[in-house]
């Protein structure tokens, strides 16, 4: 649960989440669930060249399954702490 | 299940227009939208229909046509959305993204849509739009469908066999090598599928204990030569 928890302490952030489809989507995150679907609030398409009727929508639900990525802004990553926090979750506990 | 947009006419007989659906397995009706256009890929909006949203499923069956409906898993829904940009289209709709097969394979010779076909290859189709009549609505239709496809996480396939075919040693290959050119690739303990797979439910802790205990390549090779009831683990307790 290490990424939906810290995913939730990002709502109300700037976030751009790429597809697999390789659509990129700029927005507020609005909230996240256990699955990492995504909300999004005044989203737009970063790149419109292949969806361009997408351009902008108000309030966006994107399936966990499909995100490869999501980019976060640069000052809100405490790489220090992702880090250990990430170390601790993969040790194996007998 | 099916991947993307498909066909849909199995409608309740007596006068009933409702579609007929999965009851046995649990699925159920959530949500019913009269006066809804839909605009499939790049084309025209439909004339108007119902919108039939239940827990596994959208569908959508035409007013006029009774021949005519359309219907995709949740599972195939990729996002959704409201738009109510006129830039983007005239008129304020839910917005959807379907996964088609060709996206799940990694088809990289992508065909557009075409407008120009007689038969419509609905599993081409990467977006389509419902236009409720009423615009007040599209707000309790989005979350219906955030609702609904909060229901329908990835499924957990355990002992699957296709896709992430993991070799953790030579061994395997030897065991089971068979014609030359066919190399089989599997795997002869559970998969650990965590990389490549979806984000979310898969426990990382756990698939790493897998690894360990299971392998024996992480035994030291000096080890593994003694000849002894007592190995590594032992030790620490003499």
């Amino acid at each position: 649960m290490l990424f939906f928890s810290y995913f939730k302490d990002l709502v109300g952030r700037e976030v751009t989440v790429e597809l697999k489809n390789d659509l990129a989507i700029r927005g507020t995150l609005h909230s996240v669930d256990q699955y990492l679907n995504i909300k999004l609030e005044n989203t737009r398409v970063v790149d419109q060249d292949k969806y361009p009727h997408m351009l902008s929508v108000r309030n966006c639900f994107i399936r966990g399954s499909v995100v490869r990525y999501v980019q976060l802004p640069p000052e809100e990553v405490d790489i220090e702490l992702l880090h250990d926090a990430t170390r601790r979750e993969a040790r194996v506990v007998f | 299940m099916a991947v993307g947009l498909r066909h849909f006419t199995a409608r309740a007989g007596n006068g009933s227009e409702e579609p007929i659906l999965d009851t046995d397995n649990g699925e159920e009706l959530v949500h019913v939208q009269p006066s809804v256009s839909v605009a499939v890929g790049d084309r025209a909006p439909e004339s108007p229909g119902t919108l039939y949203i239940t827990t596994r499923q959208v569908i959508w069956l035409s007013e006029l046509d009774r021949e005519k409906g359309y219907a995709v898993y949740f599972l195939s829904l990729s996002l959704h959305a409201v738009s109510r940009d006129p830039e983007a289209y005239p008129s304020p709709c839910i917005y959807t993204q379907i996964e088609t097969e060709a996206d799940e394979v990694e088809d990289e010779s992508k065909d557009s849509d075409s407008e120009c076909s007689e038969v419509l290859d609905l599993s081409k189709i990467r977006e389509m739009r419902f236009i409720p009549s009423d615009a007040n609505q599209l707000d309790t239709l989005f979350q219906v469908f955030c609702e609904c496809a909060e229901l329908n996480p990835e499924p957990i396939e355990e002992g699957e066999e296709e896709g992430h075919n993991w070799i953790f040693s030579a061994d395997q290959l030897e065991d089971e090598a068979g014609a030359g050119d066919d190399v089989e690739w599997h795997f002869s303990q559970n998969p650990t599928n965590t990389i490549g797979h979806s984000n979310g439910h898969h426990d990382l802790a756990s698939s790493v204990l897998e690894l360990q205990i299971n392998d024996q390549r992480f035994e030291d090779a000096e080890e593994m030569e003694q000849d002894s009831d007592t190995g590594h683990h032992h030790q620490s307790q003499q």
